[in-house]
């Protein structure tokens, strides 16, 4: 990805490999979509602290901000915000083992790359269907 | 960090090419470090935030007026944006080529980060502290 930032004629040279001739594989998938998790919690937690302060400075701040937490747009937000946490986290996990030197294999990577996905999901689905059955 | 030293290439001559800063592994090992605080603390700010989605104003307020949700939230939050502000400064020197537009870019971070968790924490403590 990182192109030698040069000056002039000597600049124009082929970049490999590149994405368009790159088959998609799930590490790589898994990557990308770590590096997007972490983008959306970082606007996630701008929103949330919109919410937060909304919710410190009393109910007519509240009414303005509600749409974050309730509403269509919250039942989208944060369970968005609770899987991109979960996906990251486990991305971490992921990042943790191969720097153990665990699961590097062909067979390995990719089991690890899929729990990721999986994971995340389940996880925040689990979280969800738990947090709604305790009331 | 961008580079700062200079590097005459025999390549491409004199100008500014990668050169490393040796800055990389305390890089590393910051992101390491915060990445093990943030494991138990995003899973209980999962749970948090789960129990807080479609919440009333008084459920809401209820719920993070008892101390560990607040403790919980205000440590993440804290962890969290250092964690954040360096994970997108590597975002912005990846794909940030413009060299006014980079050192910009970079300290429009710093300040969106302290901003996020300065706010996310002072809302928390006006919510959950005792009076």
């Amino acid at each position: 990805m990182a192109q030698a930032e040069t000056d002039g004629a000597t600049a124009r040279r082929p970049l490999s490999p590149h994405l368009t001739v790159y088959r998609p594989m799930m590490t790589m998938a898994m990557s990308m979509a770590h590096r997007i998790s972490g983008v959306a919690l970082y606007l996630g937690a701008a929103l949330i602290a919109l919410y937060l302060l909304a919710l410190a400075f009393g109910p007519a701040w509240f009414s303005a901000f509600s749409w974050i937490g309730s509403g269509l747009f919250g039942h989208l937000i944060l369970p968005a915000f609770v899987w991109a946490l979960f996906h990251h986290l486990l991305g971490g996990i992921r990042h943790a083992l191969w720097d153990r030197g665990l699961f590097m294999d062909p067979k390995g990577r990719e089991l690890l790359a899929t729990g990721t996905l999986v994971g995340g999901l389940a996880l925040t689905v689990a979280t969800f269907v738990l947090s709604s059955l305790a009331g | 960090m961008a580079p700062k030293n200079t590097f005459i290439s025999g390549r491409t001559g004199r100008g500014a090419a990668y050169v490393s800063d040796a800055s990389g592994a305390s890089h590393d090992r910051f992101m390491r470090l915060t990445a093990r605080a943030l494991l138990p603390l995003g899973l209980a700010t999962a749970w948090l935030l789960a129990r807080l989605t479609g919440d009333s104003f008084e459920e809401a307020r209820a719920e993070l007026e008892r101390p560990f949700p607040a403790v919980v939230l205000i440590a993440f939050i804290a962890i969290g944006a250092a964690h954040a502000r360096l994970g997108a400064e590597s975002i912005i020197l990846d794909y940030v080529h413009d060299e006014a537009l980079k050192q910009k870019a970079l300290v429009v971070n710093t300040w969106v980060t302290r901003a996020i968790a300065l706010a996310w924490a002072f809302a928390i403590l006006l919510i959950a502290a005792p009076r």
